[in-house]
């Protein structure tokens, strides 16, 4: 299990390498003087030529590329992340203010879409050709074809202006900031967020729990003189779970991706947000530095699932 | 207790059961039927009806000149957010513009997004995956690294920055969609590749001493042709939502050129939500029942090719 | 010696509703399953060998159903109609396992991988037997030494894949063993074994037979396998037992079309290589577009007109019974 892990860690390193070097591609390529990054725009607006010339040396800009490169990556690695150029801010500042909304918005959607997806797919599947499952199959095949912002605006309309139960957007009020103060506000995002995704995992629960129950081991239960829930749920669903997990796992950027848009749809002031603000204002070092953190993301993400299918799969467990 | 008269309680499937029996008594003998369709018929159904809502859309957006009576583009200052009348089928935007002709005429623009670049980014796909799929070697290596680079992105993020890089405008998002979405398609042809690589008439092929690229793309190709359909109905789905996306952020197509998305784009403003809905849900609407159709089609397709999904 | 009878079916009728058609997979099967005996039931694939095992375990898929006929369990506590029993219910539930278990062809694909072959046996002890915990893993571990499986302590935590296609059949034979069933359906145990793996298996359930007592219905498609274990013997076709009886009188004396046409299908050991094998000609019909009369008619080298008429249930002997019209030829002229 441990070399397991060890491997496929390895495996990882070479892909965080080679992206992040083409992320620093891109910043050199993108209009901008390279030391205008690097320090406050504030300070770099004042100062002389030549002492502008002296930083340029010391921070390695005549160097070759490579060099070049190895200094910037050794500062990411440091948690020197670089300024954006609106504001001056230093780009970790921007990311330990606004990654906690982010967060809290995805896990939020994240959990709503697993288990609401996996328990409709598992209905869906144990109901199969009834009006029930006829009934989900319609409704998961909307979920997937209506934008997520669309639906985010028609609950905005149903239920933060029309009805009055929920905030508009954003994520507190000044002077209420615990979870419970932000809980309202969480609601409607989060939700709409994991649309699409609950879609995606119920059908895919769907087929995998038809196709667990389709197996000969299954009649094997049944044989046994058991239960019929048992024989679901024991041994059918246990055995569904492991590709839906790993659906979850290759979603998960879809999920980064739809945040994105349903952070501006409900002014979540997250790190979406705040990437298509600098997209727009072709802030390239935000835009760079968010791109590289959500590669990590993906990639961390795909090591969990790999993890979890080895901790529910004994076959990958004992190393086959 | 044997001799008395037991029986098990009837339950809904046996009255049908028992139609089916007598049914099948009554035509003993007779030539067979094409039963089999019968069981087939809700999906294949589901995938008709996409089919004519694909096909009604398209048509209209392709003959909108015929069909609108006003000029999408020129704003008319006496009719501005005016509900739907005669005049104005959908009403008007904020300018006066005529929203059911914008409809029309975005929808030529978010279809030739939307199915260009997933023909594009299969086309590009396919290319690759079938001859590096078969042939392998160096050009798979680099290609399978390349693809696994792509797609360790986020989608919408990497279609994000290479916008920021590249610059807003149409021929800019087409290349953009296929540049982020030939990964896909590229993989799973190589992969049916691989599979289709051992059977034993390829290996037949092979000993006639047909060259590999005749073999891959004359004999290969068509018998993966199947899933390469589904995943470009899909791909035209989901190139379609995130046109829309974009240019509901404003980030898509330039905001002069109308397409379903940014016709959207009003509905950011709260006001515009809550007292025009004229200008927002019928856009949203067809978005989602153009998607949902291509959706129906690639399922029913997905249906046909695949022997192993039916039921 | 008297032998009890463990299970009867009489007249038993088991429809398929797929596709909405109706396929009349078993249509009048009658047959006895006797204490500490083995009835092999042969025919070819899809003359509805299996369904008949799962008519009697209840384990029918959803779009299938018992049309009429009878099949009676001679439980300890008296004759029990199986088929009047809701297939999921807690009665059914409580035959299936305990009093009729079954082991299925393939065991690469009949146990679950996500569970230790332990579990797996353990579960059948929590439902059916009253043992605690710890008495479950132990009695867990005592069946598989019983099953031959070396180092049963170490290998009853083990999941299936680790375990050899044969040691996964003890395994399942195990698991069917544990509540020391009166009945064992064997659905073709040994089809996806090796031949050397296939002899160990019969040897393990003749053992079982036995020292417990257990009636053995086995399912088989290969006569050689028939000759070397069954007492009683029913060949199906298409839905019918075309033959049934002792074993010996039908090898030996067999008046069915069908089963000459078997027997002499297969190569007999020492008869040389110029032997004779003759392949039975023409496919089994469409079950969906079956023959009117006689199921075999089309196939049968001895086809009359009257072979149109669905042929009767006949007895040839006390416990040698044929449907065939024109049996008492063949029953005459010998082998």
């Amino acid at each position: 299990m441990l070399t397991y892990i060890a491997h496929r860690l390895l495996t990882l390193i070479p892909m965080v390498i080679v992206i992040s070097f083409l992320i620093y591609l891109g910043l050199e390529l993108t209009p901008g003087d390279a030391v205008s990054h690097m320090i406050p725009p504030d300070a770099y607006g004042s100062m002389d030529p030549d002492r502008l010339q002296e930083l340029r040396e010391s921070l390695g800009l005549g160097q070759p590329f490579f060099v070049r490169y190895w200094i910037w990556i050794s500062g990411v690695v440091q948690g020197d992340f670089g300024y954006s150029l609106a504001g001056g801010v230093p780009i970790a500042d921007i990311f330990l203010d606004r990654l906690p909304a982010t967060l809290e918005l995805s896990f939020a959607a994240l959990l709503i879409s697993t288990i609401l997806g996996s328990i409709l797919g598992t209905i869906s599947a144990l109901t199969r050709g009834s009006a029930t499952d006829q009934g989900l199959t319609v409704v998961g095949m909307l979920g997937v074809s209506i934008p997520e912002f669309f639906f985010g605006l028609v609950a905005i309309l149903v239920f933060a202006i029309n009805l009055d139960w929920l905030p508009v957007g954003g994520r507190t009020l000044p002077g209420y900031d615990s979870f419970w103060d932000r809980l309202p506000n969480l609601v409607m995002p989060a939700l709409v967020l994991s649309i699409m995704m609950t879609a995606g995992v119920m059908r895919y629960a769907r087929s995998s729990m038809l196709d667990a129950l389709s197996r000969d081991f299954i009649r094997t239960a049944r044989s046994k003189g058991m239960p019929e829930w048992r024989v679901n749920i024991l041994h059918g669903f246990r055995v569904a779970l492991t590709p839906v997990i790993v659906l979850i796992g290759f979603r998960l950027p879809v999920l980064i991706g739809g945040s994105v848009i349903i952070e501006q749809v409900f002014q979540w002031p997250g790190i979406g947000k705040e990437f298509v603000s600098a997209v727009r204002s072709q802030d390239y070092p935000l835009v760079m530095m968010v791109a590289l953190f959500s590669v990590l993301a993906v990639l961390i993400a795909s090591l969990i699932v790999d993890l979890l299918t080895a901790i529910i799969d004994p076959r990958v467990r004992l190393g086959e | 207790m044997v001799d008395a008269p037991i029986t098990r309680p009837r339950t809904r499937r046996d009255g049908q059961f028992d139609r089916l029996r007598d049914r099948e008594t009554s035509m003993q003998g007779k030539a067979k039927r094409g039963g089999r369709f019968l069981g087939k018929f809700l999906s294949n159904r589901l995938a008709l009806v996409g089919f004519v809502i694909f096909a009604i859309i398209c048509l209209m957006s392709l003959f909108a000149p015929l069909l609108a009576q006003h000029d999408p583009m020129s704003p008319n200052l006496r009719a501005i957010a005016q509900p739907p009348s005669v005049e104005h089928w959908f009403g008007t935007d904020k300018t006066g513009r005529d929203i059911f002709a914008r409809v029309l005429y975005g929808g030529r623009v978010s279809i030739l997004v939307g199915l260009g670049s997933a023909l594009l980014s299969a086309l590009i796909g396919v290319i690759i995956g079938v001859y590096s799929g078969y042939v392998g070697g160096w050009l798979d290596w680099i290609a399978m690294r390349v693809s696994e680079i792509f797609m360790s992105f986020p989608q919408i993020i990497l279609v994000l920055l290479l916008v920021a890089i590249l610059g807003q405008s149409l021929l800019n998002l087409i290349v953009i969609f296929t540049l982020t979405g030939w990964g896909g398609i590229y993989r799973m042809a190589r992969a049916r590749m691989l599979s289709i690589r051992e059977e034993e008439y390829v290996q037949a092929l092979r000993s006639f001493g047909l060259g590999p690229a005749r073999i891959a793309y004359k004999h290969m190709l068509p018998n993966a042709l199947g899933p390469i359909m589904v995943n470009i109905t899909l791909s035209t789905a989901a190139f379609i939502l995130q046109e829309a996306g974009l240019s509901f952020l404003g980030l898509g197509v330039p905001l002069s050129i109308p397409t379903w998305g940014n016709i959207l784009n009003a509905a950011q403003d709260l006001r515009v939500l809550e007292q025009n809905w004229w200008i927002w849900l019928p856009v949203g609407a067809t978005i989602s029942l153009f998607v949902l159709s291509v959706n129906f089609i690639g399922d029913g397709l997905r249906d046909a090719t695949d022997p192993s999904q039916q039921g | 010696m008297e032998h009890d009878v463990a299970l009867t079916v009489k007249g038993l009728k088991t429809y398929f509703y797929n596709n909405n058609r109706c396929n009349r997979a078993i249509d009048g099967v009658s047959f006895e399953i006797r204490q500490g005996k083995t009835l092999c039931i042969v025919g070819e694939s899809g003359c509805g060998k299996s369904v008949t095992a799962a008519s009697i375990m209840q384990l029918l898929p959803t779009l299938s159903r018992i049309e009429e006929g009878e099949i009676t369990y001679h439980g300890p506590d008296g004759p029990v109609r199986i088929d009047a029993l809701d297939r999921g219910g807690a009665q059914m539930r409580s035959i299936r396992g305990k009093e009729i278990a079954m082991i299925f062809q393939d065991p690469m694909t009949a146990l679950n991988p996500v569970y230790s072959i332990g579990f797996q046996i353990k579960e059948m002890l929590m439902y059916h037997t009253g043992l605690g915990r710890r008495a479950r893993h132990d009695k867990a571990i005592d069946l598989l030494a019983s099953m031959g499986i070396p180092l049963p302590e170490r290998r009853v935590n083990d999941y299936p894949h680790l375990y050899s296609g044969g040691m996964r059949q003890r395994a399942m034979i195990a698991i069917a063993m544990s509540c020391n069933p009166r009945i064992l359906i064997a659905d073709e145990p040994t089809t996806a074994l090796d031949v050397t793996i296939q002899a160990q298996i019969f040897e393990l359930m003749e053992t079982l037979k036995r020292d417990n007592g257990t009636a053995i219905m086995l399912i088989t498609h290969d006569m050689g396998v028939v000759a070397e274990l069954a007492d009683d013997v029913a060949v199906m076709y298409m839905g019918n037992i075309v033959e049934a009886g002792p074993v010996g009188t039908v090898m030996r004396n067999p008046v069915h079309p069908y089963t000459r046409a078997l027997l002499d299908s297969i190569p007999v050991l020492g008869r040389g290589k110029d032997q004779e094998i003759k392949a039975i000609p023409g496919q089994t019909p469409d079950p969906y577009d079956r023959p009117k009369g006689c199921q075999f008619a089309d196939r049968c080298m001895h086809r009359i007109d009257k072979c149109d008429e669905m042929p009767p249930e006949t007895q040839v002997s006390d416990d040698h019974r044929v449907m065939c019209w024109r049996y008492q030829e063949f029953a005459s002229n010998g082998r």
